[in-house]
C-alpha cells in the first residue's frame, strides 16, 4: 500500500463540519464584502495606473517580505517564519480539499513531500509566532502594543498548530503506517500517546482543530488579521491609485481609495512609531493610533453596523489635538510596510479642522491670519520683507528693466528671521562670486503658501499660488532657486502646470560645482555632519547634491549620523509645527543635536531656515560641546571660499 | 426658553497688529494713518466667537451692527462666515470719527429699528481708540442691565450668568434678559475662517446698508470727536539711545530715564 | 465756585494708592484755576478713609454711607453717584481708569449727558476756552491724542502710575456727608460668587523685567527679581519675564516666557536683559510703550526696538542699577 491518508477517519457527523465549514466561509465572504463595500463608499472614484508593476511589487513584498526584513531584520525574519509557515498549511489544506473531492492524487512519494512540508510549515508557524510573543511579552518591544487581539490571535495560532500535531499524533499512534517517519513532529508525538487511547482520542483532537481553524477563518475580516488581505491590497493600491494631494474641490473627509485600504491594512505593528520624531520626543502622538482612529471614522462614518473588528473598537481617542502634532516628515511612509502615510490621514483631519475652524489652535489661527494677510507668518506687514538686501547690489526683478537668468525665491522665513536672512547673505554672495546673474523679487515676494498646505488650509495656499503664479508670469520667471526646502517643494510639486522650473539651492550648487564656477582653494580643516532636511531628503530625494558640494571642499571631513538620507530625523520644524505650542518630553531638535554631537563633528551642516533655527535654538538651549556649530550649507561654503 | 436672538456690534479698525514703522500721523486731518489691511477689532471678535457659540448651544440669531463712513464688506463678512445671520451696515457720511456717546446713539436707533432681542454683545474696547465706552453708554441707552468684562457667558430660564473679570479673580453675575454685555478676550479667540468659507460668503447675496435717515438719527444727534490735536509720540521710530560710560554712569543714566518715565 | 470732584476708592480699608495719584493730578489743576478740589468716598462706613482723604488737603471730602455701598455694585454706586454728582454739581470728575473707573465712567456719562475721555495720561486745561483736555494714548501707543471735554460735568478716567501722588498736606477739608436714597430693586445684576485668582499675569504687570540666555543662570534671574523689588516700589506692578531659552533651560517656568509661544504683552516698561531680540520673543513685547535693553552685542536686534540701551554684561549694570534706584526712588 502506498502512502496515503485516510480522511475522516472514525469521524461522524460530517455534515454537521460541512455545515460549519459553510458557515466560516460565509462569515469570512461577509466580511471581506464589508471592507470592500466601505473602501468604495468612502473614495473617489479611482483610476488604475500601472497594474503591472503595482502587483510586481505587491507580489515580491509579500513573497519576500523584504519591506520587513529591511526595516527590522527579528521581525522580519518572524513574519516569514508566520507568513510562510501559515501560507503551506493554507495550501497544504486546499490540496487536501482538492484531494478529497476532486481527483485523488496525494499518494506514495506526493504524499509523503505533502506531509514533509506540512510539518516545516507547522513548525514554522509555531516557531515564528512564539518569537512573536516573545518580542511583545517578554522582550517588550516599544512599538509594539498589547490589546486583546494582540494576544488572542497568536494564541489561537498556537492551539491550531499544536491541536494538528496531535490529532497528526493520535492518527499516527493508533494506525502506525510504515511513512510515519516522514511526518517526524506528528510522529514524535505518537509516540507519548498509547495506541488504545489514540483511537478513542482521535475524533476529539479532530473536532477540536477543526473548529479552531474554522473559527479562525471567521474571524480573521473581524480582526487585524485581515491584513492578510488588506495589507496586499494596500501595496497594490498605494502604486496602481497613489494618493494624490488633495485639492480644494474635493468634498472634505472623502478618501482617496489607497489611503481606505491603507486604513484596513494597518495591522498596528508600529514601525510608523518607532520611527516618527514626535513620537520618540515623547510626544502625545503616535502616526499608528492616528491611522487606527481614522480607520474607526471611516468605519463609524460608513458602515451601518459600526466598526467592524471585534476587539480593539473604540479606544483610539482624542485626535483633536493630536494631529497638530504631525511634522509631514514623511518618515512613517518610508517604513510602513502597506506604504501608507499617516500624515495624509493628518493632512485630511487638518483640512477638516480648518474649515471648522474651532478646533485650529490659537498660535496658528493668528499666524493664517497674518499669512492671508501680510503674505507671510511672521510680520504684520510686507515693507520688511526685502530689507535683508539693501545696499548688496541685488537686482530686483520687480523693479523696470531687471532681467536675470535666475530668480531667487527668499521665503518668509529666511526674509524675516534673524538667524536664516544670513542663508541669504551667504547664498546671494556665492551667486555673485560664481557669477551667476539673478535678481529677487523683493517686498513683492508672496508666501509660497506651504504652511497653509501642510495644516490644512487649502483656500489659502490657492490663493498665494495664484500670487506667485500670476507675479512669475509678470515678470517672465522661468527659473527658480529657493532657500527653504518647503518652498521648493511646494513651487516643484504643489503647483501643476507651472511654467517655470523650481530648484532649491543645493541643486544650483551641485550645478555650479559641476560646471566648474565653484571651487575652493585653501583646505578647511573640520569634521562636518549633515542633516538631511525632511523636504529636501524623503520628500524629494535630494541626498547626494548637499553632500557632494560639502566634499569638494578639500581637508574637511563628512560623517554621518546614526540617522541619515531617508531615515533622517525631523527637526520638528516643518507641518507647520514651528507655529504650535505643543511640547514632549524633549524636543525633536534637541533628540537630533544629540546625534549630530555624537557623531564628533564639529559643525553640523543644515540647508534649510527652518532646520537652521530649530536646531541653532536647541544647540543654545541644550548647551553643547564647546565650539559646536550650526551653520547653513551656504555658510560653510562662504567661509571654505573666503578661507584664503 | 425659545430662540435667543443676539444682536452684536462690531467695529472695522486697520489691523492694531501693524508695526509702528507702518503708522504716521496725519496732525493736520488729525488722523492716524496706518498702512495696513482693515480687520474687526479684535475684542469685537471675541464678542462675535460667544455671541455664535451660545447660537449654537441653544439655536437662535446673531445679527451684526457695525458702523462706519465707509464700511468693507470683505472685512465684514467674516461674521457671517463666522456663522452670524445677519449683517447690517450702519453707512453715513456722517458716520466718521464720532465720538463714543454718538456711535451709541446711532447703534441704540439701528437695535431699536430691528427691535426684538435678547443680548446685545460688544468688545470691551476697540483696538484704535481704546476708549471702552460704546458697549456701557449703548447699556444705558437702551435701559438694560450692563454687564462688563466677560469671560464667560450662559444663558439659561430666561437669565444671563456671566462670569466677569474683577480685581480679585472673577464674579458670577446673574442678570434678566435682556442684557448688554461687554466681552474680553478671555472668552477665546474667534474660531478660524478658512478662506474657502469666506470667499463663499463673499460670493453671498447683498448686505443691507442703512443711512442715518432710515435709522432716524439726526445731525445735530451725533458729534464728532472733539480732538485738539493728534501727535506722534517722541518715541516713535525707536532709535535706541545708548546710555555710555562705566557700568555706575550708566545705572545713573538708566535710573534718571526710570525717574522720568515714573 | 467751580468744583473738581475725585472719585474716592477704597482698598484693603484705606485710601486707594492710585487716589493719590489723583489727589496730585487735581491739585494740578485746581492750583492753576483755583477752583475747589473735593473727593466723594463711597462704602458701608467710610469715615476712617474720609479722614485719611482729608489729610491730603482736599477742599472737602463728601461721605455717602450706605450699607448697600459695602461692595461695590455698579448699579447702586452708579445710582448714589449721579445723586451725588446732581447735589455737587461737580465741573471736573476724576476718576481713576480702574475696575470701578471704567465700569462706572460710560455709564455716568450717559446719566448726566456728558462726555467722557478714558485712560488719559496728561489732564491740562485750554487757556483759550478754560476746558480740560484730556491727553490719551491711541492706536495701541502709536499717537498721542488729545481730546477736548464736553458736558456740564467733564469726565476723564485717568491712567494709574501717572500722575506723581500728592503728599499729604495741611489738613482741613471739610467732611460732608452727602444722603442718597437707593435700594435693592435698583441692582439689575445678582452677584452669585466671586472667585479669587491668582493674578500673576504678565500682561497685567505696569514694568516687566526680562531676562534670556544671556543670564547664564538662575542665579541671574534672582538679581532681576531684585531689581523688580527696588522698581516695584514707585512702578506698581513690576514681574519678571525671560525668553524661551531662558525655560527651556529649566531657570524659568513657561509662564514666564514673553514672545510668540508665550504671553504677548505691552506694558509701560520692558526691560530685556541678556535678551538677543530673536523675531519670535518680539512678537511678544514689540508694542511696549518703552523698551530698555541691556545686551554685551551691540548689534544685537534687541537694541533696534529698544528706545534706551546699555550695551554691557549685565552682572556690572544691574546691580549698580539696583544700588542706585534704592538711592534714589
Ligand atoms: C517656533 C518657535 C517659537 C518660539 N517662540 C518663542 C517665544 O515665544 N518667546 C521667545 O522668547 N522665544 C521664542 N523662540 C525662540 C527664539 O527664536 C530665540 O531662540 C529666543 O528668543 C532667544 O532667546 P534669548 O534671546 O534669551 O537667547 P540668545 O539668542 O542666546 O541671546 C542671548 C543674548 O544675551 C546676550 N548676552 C550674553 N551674555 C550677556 C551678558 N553677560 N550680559 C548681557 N547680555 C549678554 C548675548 O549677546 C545675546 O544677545 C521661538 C523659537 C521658535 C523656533
Ligand atoms: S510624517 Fe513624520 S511626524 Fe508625521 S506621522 Fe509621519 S513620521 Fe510622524
Ligand atoms: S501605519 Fe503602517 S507602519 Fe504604522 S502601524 Fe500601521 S501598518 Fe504599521
Amino acid at each position: 500500500m502506498s502512502a496515503h491518508r485516510i480522511m475522516f477517519w472514525q469521524i461522524e457527523y460530517t455534515w454537521l463540519f460541512y455545515l460549519l465549514s459553510a458557515i466560516a466561509v460565509l462569515l469570512f465572504l461577509i466580511g471581506a464584502g464589508s471592507h470592500i463595500w466601505v473602501w468604495k463608499k468612502n473614495s473617489k472614484s479611482m483610476s488604475l495606473k500601472g497594474v503591472g508593476h503595482a502587483l510586481n511589487k505587491m507580489c515580491i513584498d509579500i513573497i519576500t517580505g523584504r519591506r520587513l526584513i529591511r526595516g527590522d531584520m527579528a521581525a522580519g525574519l518572524m513574519h516569514f517564519l508566520i507568513f510562510w509557515g501559515f501560507f503551506l498549511l493554507f495550501i497544504g489544506t486546499c490540496v487536501l480539499v482538492a484531494h478529497e473531492h476532486l481527483f485523488e492524487f496525494l499518494e506514495g512519494a506526493r504524499y509523503l513531500w505533502f506531509s514533509v512540508l506540512m510539518e516545516i510549515g507547522g513548525i514554522s508557524l509555531l516557531v515564528g509566532i512564539i518569537w512573536g510573543l516573545v518580542r511583545r511579552y517578554l522582550q517588550r518591544v516599544p512599538r509594539l502594543e498589547r490589546r486583546a487581539e494582540d494576544a488572542i490571535l497568536p494564541l489561537w495560532f498556537v492551539l491550531m498548530v499544536l491541536s494538528g500535531f496531535f490529532l497528526e499524533g493520535a492518527r499516527l499512534a493508533a494506525n502506525s503506517p510504515q511513512w510515519a517517519d516522514w511526518s517526524f513532529v506528528g510522529n514524535w508525538i505518537a509516540g507519548l500517546i498509547p495506541a488504545a487511547a489514540a483511537e478513542r482520542l482521535y475524533p476529539s483532537f479532530w473536532w477540536v482543530h477543526a473548529l479552531l481553524c474554522l473559527g479562525f477563518i471567521s474571524v480573521v475580516c473581524y480582526s487585524k488579521m485581515f491584513h492578510i488581505l488588506s495589507a496586499p491590497a494596500s501595496i497594490f493600491f498605494s502604486s496602481a491609485s497613489p494618493v494624490l494631494p488633495p485639492s480644494i474641490e474635493d468634498e472634505t473627509g472623502r478618501l482617496d481609495v489607497a489611503e481606505a485600504v491603507f486604513y484596513d491594512g494597518c495591522m498596528r505593528c508600529g514601525r510608523c512609531v518607532a520611527a516618527c520624531p514626535s513620537s520618540g520626543a515623547g510626544e502625545a502622538y503616535a502616526p499608528r493610533d492616528f491611522v487606527q482612529w481614522a480607520r474607526k471614522q471611516m468605519w463609524q462614518t460608513q458602515f451601518p453596523l459600526n466598526d467592524i473588528r471585534l476587539w480593539n473598537r473604540g479606544d483610539y481617542e482624542g485626535t483633536n489635538e493630536s494631529m497638530w502634532y504631525c511634522t509631514t516628515c514623511r518618515a512613517c511612509l518610508e517604513v510602513c510596510p502597506v506604504y501608507g502615510a499617516a500624515f495624509e490621514a493628518v493632512a485630511k483631519e487638518r483640512r477638516q479642522a480648518v474649515e471648522k475652524g474651532t478646533l485650529v489652535p490659537t498660535i496658528l489661527n493668528q499666524t493664517l491670519e497674518k499669512l492671508f494677510r501680510y503674505d507671510n507668518p511672521w510680520e504684520s506687514s510686507k515693507k520688511q520683507r526685502g530689507a535683508w538686501a539693501e545696499g548688496l547690489d541685488i537686482a530686483d526683478l520687480t523693479k523696470r528693466g531687471a532681467v536675470t537668468d535666475l530668480c531667487y525665491f527668499v521665503g518668509c522665513t529666511t526674509s524675516f528671521d534673524d538667524r536664516a536672512r544670513s542663508i541669504a547673505h551667504s547664498f546671494t554672495k556665492i551667486l555673485q562670486l560664481t557669477g551667476v546673474n539673478f535678481g529677487i523679487l523683493g517686498k513683492k515676494e508672496p508666501c509660497c503658501g506651504d504652511i497653509a498646505r501642510r495644516v490644512g488650509e487649502f483656500g489659502l495656499f490657492e490663493e498665494q499660488k495664484e500670487k506667485c503664479k500670476t507675479l512669475f508670469d509678470q515678470y517672465g520667471i522661468t527659473e527658480i532657486a529657493t532657500s527653504s526646502p518647503h518652498c521648493y517643494h511646494t513651487l516643484a510639486n504643489d503647483y501643476p502646470d507651472s511654467s517655470f522650473r523650481a530648484r532649491h539651492y543645493t541643486m544650483v550648487l551641485k550645478e555650479l560645482l559641476k560646471n566648474k564656477k565653484l571651487s575652493f582653494e585653501k583646505p578647511l580643516n573640520v569634521t562636518v555632519t549633515y542633516h538631511d532636511p525632511c523636504y529636501l531628503g524623503r520628500h524629494n530625494r535630494i541626498f547626494n547634491e548637499p553632500r557632494d558640494v560639502i566634499r569638494a571642499i578639500p581637508g574637511l571631513r563628512l560623517v554621518e549620523m546614526e540617522h541619515s538620507r531617508e531615515n533622517s530625523l525631523c527637526c520638528g520644524g516643518g507641518g507647520g509645527r514651528m507655529w504650535q505650542d505643543l511640547k514632549g518630553e524633549r524636543k525633536m531638535s534637541e533628540v537630533r543635536l544629540e546625534e549630530a554631537e555624537a557623531t564628533g563633528a564639529q559643525i553640523l551642516i543644515t540647508a534649510c531656515p527652518m532646520c537652521l533655527i530649530m536646531m541653532e535654538d536647541a544647540r543654545k538651549a541644550a548647551g553643547t560641546r564647546e565650539g559646536f556649530r550650526v551653520m547653513d550649507l551656504n555658510e560653510l561654503l562662504l567661509e571654505a571660499l573666503e578661507n584664503k | 426658553m425659545t430662540e435667543l436672538n443676539i444682536i452684536i456690534c462690531v467695529k472695522q479698525i486697520p489691523d492694531p497688529e501693524a508695526p509702528l514703522s507702518d503708522v504716521s500721523i496725519d496732525a493736520e486731518n488729525l488722523e492716524v494713518v496706518v498702512d495696513a489691511p482693515q480687520v474687526i477689532s479684535p475684542f469685537d471678535e471675541n464678542a462675535l466667537e460667544a455671541a455664535i457659540q451660545l447660537k449654537e448651544e441653544l439655536d437662535g440669531k446673531v445679527t451684526v451692527l457695525s458702523m462706519g463712513k465707509k464700511l468693507s464688506d470683505s472685512v465684514l463678512r467674516k461674521a457671517l462666515a463666522a456663522g452670524a445671520d445677519e449683517l447690517i451696515l450702519l453707512e453715513d457720511n456722517g458716520f466718521e470719527k464720532l465720538d463714543s456717546h454718538s456711535t451709541a446713539t446711532v447703534l441704540a436707533a439701528a437695535i431699536k429699528k430691528i427691535g426684538s432681542f435678547d443680548l446685545v454683545l460688544a468688545g470691551r474696547q476697540a483696538g484704535d481708540w481704546d476708549s471702552g465706552q460704546v458697549g456701557l453708554i449703548l447699556g444705558e441707552m437702551l435701559g438694560l442691565p450692563c454687564i462688563s468684562l466677560a469671560r464667560e457667558i450662559t444663558v439659561e430660564d430666561g437669565s444671563v450668568i456671566v462670569k466677569k473679570t474683577v480685581p480679585e479673580g472673577y464674579e458670577r453675575v446673574k442678570a434678566k434678559l435682556p442684557a448688554l454685555i461687554t466681552v474680553s478676550n478671555e472668552v477665546g479667540e474667534l474660531r478660524y475662517i478658512s478662506r474657502t468659507r469666506m470667499l463663499k460668503m463673499m460670493r453671498g447675496g447683498d448686505i443691507p446698508a442703512w443711512t442715518a435717515e432710515e435709522i432716524g438719527v439726526s445731525d445735530d444727534a451725533i458729534e464728532k470727536m472733539n480732538i485738539a490735536s493728534l501727535t506722534t509720540p517722541p518715541d516713535m521710530t525707536r532709535d535706541c539711545q545708548f546710555l555710555e560710560g562705566s557700568p555706575d554712569q550708566q545705572a545713573a543714566a538708566l535710573v534718571d530715564v526710570f525717574v522720568s518715565l515714573r | 465756585m467751580k468744583e473738581v470732584l475725585i472719585l474716592g476708592e477704597v482698598k484693603d480699608a484705606s485710601l486707594d494708592p492710585r487716589i493719590l495719584e489723583l489727589l496730585g493730578a487735581g491739585k494740578k489743576l485746581t492750583e492753576a484755576s483755583g477752583d475747589k478740589l473735593s473727593v466723594l468716598l463711597m462704602g458701608d462706613r467710610v469715615e476712617d478713609v474720609a479722614e485719611a482723604a482729608a489729610s491730603y488737603g482736599p477742599d472737602s471730602v463728601y461721605k455717602i454711607e450706605h450699607p448697600l455701598l459695602e461692595r461695590f455694585n455698579a448699579d447702586l454706586w452708579l445710582a448714589a453717584l449721579e445723586q451725588a454728582c446732581a447735589e455737587i454739581k461737580p465741573s471736573i470728575l476724576l476718576m481713576s481708569h480702574s475696575f470701578i473707573g471704567m465700569e462706572l465712567g460710560p455709564r455716568l456719562a450717559y446719566r448726566l449727558d456728558s462726555r467722557l475721555t478714558t485712560d488719559c495720561i496728561d489732564l491740562t486745561i485750554d487757556s483759550e476756552d478754560g476746558r480740560l483736555l484730556g491727553t490719551k494714548p491711541v492706536s495701541g501707543g502709536n499717537a498721542i491724542c488729545v481730546f477736548k471735554c464736553a458736558g456740564q460735568t467733564q469726565m476723564v478716567t485717568v491712567r494709574g502710575n501717572v500722575f506723581p501722588p500728592a503728599e499729604s498736606g495741611n489738613a482741613g477739608g471739610a467732611i460732608a456727608s452727602i444722603n442718597v436714597t437707593i435700594d435693592k430693586s435698583m441692582s439689575r445684576l445678582e452677584s452669585l460668587e466671586i472667585v479669587e485668582e491668582d493674578t500673576v499675569a504678565l500682561d497685567k504687570a505696569n514694568v516687566v523685567i526680562s531676562g534670556g540666555a544671556g543670564l547664564g543662570d538662575e542665579d541671574g534671574f534672582e538679581m532681576l527679581e531684585e531689581l523688580a523689588e527696588a522698581l516695584g516700589k514707585s512702578f506698581g506692578s513690576v514681574m519678571v519675564g525671560c525668553s524661551r531659552m531662558a525655560v527651556d533651560k529649566g531657570w524659568m517656568s513657561s509662564d514666564h516666557q514673553i514672545g510668540l509661544t508665550g504671553t504677548i504683552i505691552a506694558p509701560d516698561i520692558y526691560v530685556a536683559v541678556g535678551i538677543s531680540g530673536a523675531i519670535q520673543h518680539l512678537v511678544g513685547m514689540v508694542h511696549s510703550k518703552k523698551i530698555i535693553a541691556i545686551n554685551t552685542d551691540p548689534s544685537c536686534n534687541i537694541f533696534k526696538v529698544a528706545d534706551y540701551g546699555i550695551v554691557e554684561d549685565f552682572e556690572q549694570v544691574v546691580p549698580a542699577l539696583i544700588k542706585r534706584l534704592e538711592e534714589v526712588l
